[in-house]
């Protein structure tokens, strides 16, 4: 990995450039509703952008998997169905200033993506998107991406890694993607200023470490064999099965399909963002439901997050971003859950339960 | 669609309004205004139902999105409805609804609430008309454009 | 406070209910508390972030609650009109929950960032308050505080919309709903949206899309609201809860308002009350109609 330095001026003319030669550019903007509040929005110059001031409220999930999508038109005729599909392809996109936990999730969640199959949409757009990724400054007693394996300073996930510096940054040209990004941009390092984009690293990364110890490799195990443990029947009293929570995370992505009609023999295949939170979710047409209550729907998205996703794919579905504890009406707070959790699992690490 | 094409298809453009009427009073009545000849604008599509109690504001909702720009929702005079009270009930409905879609955005010309008996097929003209000529000058209505949301945010 | 802890260490010694559901620290400030045995109850605590409405754990559908056993909730007065609510429409037998209303003099709009009840701070459904004292209880405990300041925040932008052009309004709402997700967050939180099938789950027919068109949006608030008219407690948990933050407590209060306008009426703590849609006077207003 090679390193560059990127003044101020030169990150603005970076980016002017993209917009001016019309690649959507996504960056973190103060919303219109509340100012105080930060999301991810295509911007048409650069001094829309706000860098460093707090966690956008949602996730760049929705620019991969939009919360609802037309997956196919089709029309009835007399001979048949015609289906008219949507492109695949995206148009080119630049995403300026994401947080280290939004962008590992991206990455996490592309295992699924190509898992049985290929999904086109998805990868349509991860396949024309580059990713210039900020050391996160905005944590706050809630995060816990060291707690999961990452970390404000992570790689993962991003193609350029900016660590403000004095006069600019220190920009970690990640992958060969990230170098053409920057090719006529930036100037070499100094060793000093890498040094200096170390320290920061570390200082960032010792913010957030008090808030979760690392979350132990048997943890995992643990789920698995304690699936009917007592615990869960009282761990989620408050929670309300909204699904807020699913809607907010970076790595939450189930969805329904649905068909909808537009005249008599018109209409669309949509997928729609959903969750397992939901009473629906496992109701089957017989009327049986596997997961009857809150307590096991709950339980089902620890388990999916903790220790299926991680068996299957050998990583957390987690990036500790905090945003589902943040979103929660019934003040259910995931950090501290997993902690008494693997508190539980480290004092009753034998099967439990009937 | 080409530009004289589009132009010619919107000076010739004619609202399209939906109209819920109960059966034993309106119906009768717009019937009564057919059989008396009574001109009428062609723009009214009727849609017959026991009694304006029936009328579930999504069946409002549900015209606008399928390309109604106007609606008309009728039934008898309160004290005389076939069923005894189902007007009243309707009217309470109504009542917030009119004021709820007018929060929102929808113009009241838009929706017209009407109570018109058997024997007001003259009544039932003057609503059709009116309403047209209402709807007319409102323009299209607009949730039908607003359709696809297919673009990224 | 320690009239209602010791209230709660009694119901659940001499086993009168099996949880006490209150309100709790939490590690994001205050949160739903279920308390099930007596050495818990100096958990309980009110104040004035206690935003939330317990009410909703009530639903009978909630199993993992219900299995608890019987229940006693804490409610402020405008969560007393939701339990008042559920029992109007048989949700819950009042034999079944024990109710311990709270005096209350406001709660914060922004329980995790203000600590101060001000004119900005306080909660703008505490400004048109008038069960401060509920009537609907078993148990009532603490002292009145003074008035809450009123915030007259949600007035304004009320006027403001009123005072737009047509155009103007579905402009602002086609903007607002543009961020709705269709999550539903708003009807779980919500303590009077207990139907066990949702109109928006029906599919046969369709009527409201559930995917997350502008048009879908539109259909799915209008009808939530709708649904909820001389229902609603005006508690806030919609707004509170949607992801999105979508002023849904403009539409709530905008139908109960109406709903006061036409039908003299505002949803009561008294569960003999009928609720306004579901009964008529013969001599409704009916100027809105030709």
């Amino acid at each position: 990995m090679t390193h560059k330095f990127l003044s101020n001026q030169g990150m603005a003319s970076l980016v002017a450039k993209l917009i001016a030669a019309k690649t959507r550019v996504i960056a973190p903007v103060r919303a219109k509703d509340d100012p105080s509040q930060l999301d991810y929005q295509l911007i048409q110059s650069f001094d829309e952008a706000a860098f460093g001031v707090r966690l956008p409220r949602r996730s760049l999930k929705e620019f991969f998997l939009p919360p609802t999508e037309v997956l196919f038109h089709y029309r009835q005729t007399k001979t048949g169905v015609e289906i008219r599909e949507v492109p695949t392809i995206a148009p080119p996109q630049v995403i300026f200033g994401a947080t280290p936990c939004d962008v590992a999730a991206l990455e996490t969640v592309d295992k699924v993506m190509s898992w049985d199959y290929r999904d086109e949409l998805w990868f349509g757009r991860r396949d024309a998107t580059t990713i210039v990724t900020f050391l996160c400054s905005v944590m706050d007693s809630t995060c816990f991406c060291t707690a999961v394996g990452l970390g404000p300073e992570s790689f993962t996930g991003s193609d350029v890694l900016l660590v403000p510096v004095a006069g600019g940054y220190l920009a970690h040209l990640v992958t060969e993607r990230g170098e053409a990004l920057l090719q006529s941009h930036g100037a070499e390092a100094s060793e000093d200023t890498v040094a200096r984009a170390e320290t920061l690293c570390s200082e960032a990364r010792s913010k957030v470490e008090p808030n979760l110890p690392v979350i132990p490799a048997e943890f995992a195990g643990w789920l698995a064999s304690n699936f009917d443990n007592p615990v869960w029947k009282t761990v989620a009293l408050r929670c309300h099965g909204c699904g807020a929570c699913a809607s907010v995370c970076p790595t939450c992505h189930c969805f329904d399909i649905v068909d909808e009609h537009e005249s008599a023999d018109e209409g669309v295949r949509r997928r729609n963002w959903d969750s397992c939170q939901t009473s629906q979710f496992t109701l089957h047409a017989s009327g049986h439901n596997p997961r009857q209550s809150q307590s096991e729907r709950f339980r089902q998205r620890i388990q999916h997050k903790f220790s299926i996703y991680p068996s299957r794919f050998g990583e957390i579905l987690c990036t500790g971003c905090g945003r589902c504890s943040r979103s929660c009406p019934g003040g259910m707070d995931l950090p501290k859950l997993l902690g008494e959790l693997v508190t539980l699992a480290q004092t009753e690490p034998e099967v439990s339960g009937q | 669609m080409s530009n004289e094409v589009e132009h010619l298809v919107e000076s010739q453009w004619s609202p399209k309004v939906v109209a819920f009427v109960c059966n034993w009073c309106t119906y009768t009545g717009a019937d009564l205004a057919g059989t008396s000849r009574l001109k009428m604008e062609p723009n009214v599509r009727v849609i017959k139902l026991p009694c304006s109690s029936r009328v579930n504001p999504l069946f409002i909702i549900k015209a606008f999105e399928r390309g109604a720009d106007g609606v008309i929702v009728s039934g008898c005079h309160t004290g005389d409805c076939h069923y005894s009270t189902g007007n009243y009930h309707a009217r309470r409905r109504f009542a917030i609804l009119h004021d709820l879609l007018q929060f929102m955005g929808v113009e009241e010309d838009r929706v017209t609430f009407a109570w018109v008996s058997a024997s007001e097929g003259n009544k039932w003209q003057q609503v059709v008309n009116e309403t047209t000529a209402r709807v007319k000058e409102l323009g299209r209505f607009s949730v039908l454009q607003e359709h696809e949301s297919g673009e990224l945010r | 406070m320690k009239e209602l802890q010791d209230l709660a260490r009694k119901l659940l010694s001499d086993g009168s209910v099996n949880v006490v559901i209150g309100y709790e620290a939490g590690p994001r400030g205050v949160r739903p508390a279920f308390i099930t045995a007596p050495e818990q109850a100096p958990n309980l605590v009110f104040n004035i972030h206690c935003v939330q409405n317990l009410a909703t754990y009530l639903n009978p559908r909630r199993k993992q609650i219900t299995q608890l056993g019987k229940a006693a909730v804490v409610v402020k007065g405008c969560d007393a009109r939701a339990v008042a609510g559920m029992l109007r429409e048989k949700q819950i037998e009042r034999g079944n929950v024990v109710i311990i209303a709270v005096r209350c003099g406001g709660v914060l709009q922004n329980p995790e960032t203000d600590s101060e009840l001000t004119k900005e701070t306080a909660s703008v459904r505490c400004a048109s308050c008038t069960v401060r004292e509920p009537k609907l209880f078993d148990h009532i405990v603490g002292e009145l505080p003074p008035e809450p300041p009123v915030n007259t925040h949600r007035v304004e932008q009320i006027t403001a919309l009123e005072r737009m052009s047509s155009a103007e309004r579905w402009n602002f709402w086609t903007e607002q709903l543009s961020r709705c997700i269709r999550c539903h967050a708003c009807r779980e939180a919500c303590p009077m949206c207990f139907c066990v099938k949702c109109t928006a789950e029906k599919t046969q027919p369709q009527w409201i899309d559930p995917s997350a068109t502008p048009r879908a949006n539109r259909a799915w608030q209008t009808m939530r609201v709708l649904h909820q008219a001389g229902r609603c407690v005006d508690c806030l948990e919609c707004e509170r809860a949607c992801p999105e933050h979508i002023p849904l407590g403009l539409l709530a209060r905008y139908v109960a308002d109406a709903v006061e306008r036409r039908f003299d009426f505002t949803a009561s703590d008294d569960p003999s009350v009928a609720a306004p849609i579901g009964v008529y006077c013969t001599d409704d207003d009916e100027e809105f109609i030709r």
